[in-house]
């Protein structure tokens, strides 16, 4: 009795129009796809469950649950009394802002009702294969010239800004060299920061520079992990507490491995003398 | 004034470069790379205003600063019809506080090394850098995400 009464209210309410069973699993599946991406990129929680949501009610569904993980994202499709449920793994965090742009906007298009479910799984193939919007060796010289740049905002001279540049640039092509043998992620930050602190201290050895410290701690600024920190920040304070610590931690770790490289780097050189 | 003035534009020279840095490290569309550029100026800039003109400390420089980055991010945002976090996470990585971070690692070193009645003194300098740095990132972070709390108050969707 009690049952029935659950089910006439269920059927009682509105549902978009009945969806195929591919038009269900392609809704979770395209919905998913974009999450993951969002994820691996750097996006906060917040806009990785509002765009997946997005997605999948604008492909035709009533409902999502879904939940985020930092490492895997799980939603369950509802249209009329069909469900759907699926866990997408994500591995291998990095940044690529250009991707969290093109899936905010296709998001956008998608609730215009401007895109379909075939038109959406060939541009999120589009942007799954975009390659990066700057060369490499554009990003080595402009990451040196930041590090460079935050040694003279540090009040560094100019001798300090040409040894940071190099050290930085070094470091920089170094970790890009690390990063495509797929070395551990901590392992790539730390040796990082020793090639970095080791070029600004043997620039000191050779007594090229006035104040090694300032290099030291401009030049290891590049793997500062900012992304995952703020993103940290935004997850706890918009309620996401458990993504939150996790990418806290993330934060912390990457912080500790830089300071394990310079440490290295100082006690190899012995400069700045601790 | 003149001072002030030439301090401010050179403060915002190299910190739009240090945002141009790490804009392209994130690999920002093309688009918004001089935006960015402008974001870490204006936040680092009113930190050394806040610094200089007014005496605030470096904490609540940093809030100031934070703010307008995620203000103009938001603003940004908007009129480009991109996410706001583009144009904030470049702006608060020039924010984020370098030199205090390294006393305090350095410090940590120099502990094991004193002799035992002098570590008292390093100790309390470790303990000083150590919370200038959290709080640094604190103000950077809630700088950042207040205009995101304040403005968007619609209906959650999920």
């Amino acid at each position: 009795m009690n049952d029935n009464l659950i089910i006439d209210a269920i059927d009682q309410r509105d549902h978009k129009p009945l969806m195929e069973r591919e038009e269900l699993r392609d809704a979770i599946s395209l919905s998913l796809w974009a999450g993951q991406m969002l994820l691996q990129n750097g996006a906060d929680t917040k806009r990785v469950e509002e765009i997946i949501h997005h997605i999948g009610t604008g492909l035709g569904c009533d409902w999502l649950d879904i939940v985020v993980q930092l490492d895997a994202v799980i939603a369950t499709t509802t249209n009329n009394h069909e469900f759907r449920t699926k866990v997408r793994r994500v591995p291998n965090h990095g940044v690529n802002m250009q991707v969290i742009a093109e899936i905010a906007d296709l998001s956008y298009q998608l609730t215009n009702g401007e895109l379909d479910r075939f038109q959406l799984r060939r541009e999120l193939r589009r942007v799954d294969k975009m390659p990066r919007n700057y060369n490499r060796w554009v990003v080595v010289f402009g990451v040196g010239l930041a590090c460079a740049a935050f040694s003279r905002l540090f009040a560094g001279d100019w001798s300090m800004f040409f040894v940071t540049f190099s050290a930085a640039s070094m470091a920089m092509f170094i970790r890009q060299e690390l990063h495509r043998r797929y070395i551990n992620p901590l392992v790539t930050v730390a040796l990082t920061a020793l090639v970095a602190g080791l070029v600004v201290n043997s620039a000191a050895l050779f007594d090229l520079s006035t104040e090694p410290s300032i290099a030291l701690a401009a030049s290891a600024l590049l793997l500062v992990p900012g992304v995952p920190l703020i993103n940290a920040a935004e997850d706890l304070i918009q309620g996401y507490i458990l993504t939150g610590v996790i990418r806290g931690i993330t934060g912390v770790l990457i912080a500790l491995a830089i300071a394990l490289g310079l440490v290295f780097a100082i006690w190899i050189t012995g400069v700045p003398s601790v | 004034m003149i001072n002030l003035l030439w301090i401010l534009v050179q403060d915002a020279f190299w910190s739009a470069l240090a945002a141009m840095g790490f804009a392209l490290l994130f690999n920002v569309p093309r688009r918004t790379l001089l935006y960015a550029m402008i974001s870490g100026a204006i936040g680092h800039a009113i930190r050394t205003l806040a610094i200089q003109q007014f005496g605030a400390s470096i904490e609540l420089a940093t809030l100031l600063g934070a703010m307008a980055v995620g203000i103009w991010a938001k603003f940004l945002a908007y009129r480009m019809k991109t996410p706001s976090m583009i144009f904030a996470v470049c702006g608060a990585i020039t924010l984020v506080p370098g030199v205090f971070a390294y006393r305090t690692m350095i410090g940590i070193l120099q502990i094991t090394s004193v002799p035992i009645d002098e570590a008292s003194i390093t100790l309390v300098a470790v303990s000083v850098n150590a919370i200038k740095t959290g709080l640094i990132l604190v103000a950077i972070a809630v700088g950042i995400v207040m205009p995101t709390l304040l403005l968007n108050r619609e209906k959650p969707v999920v």
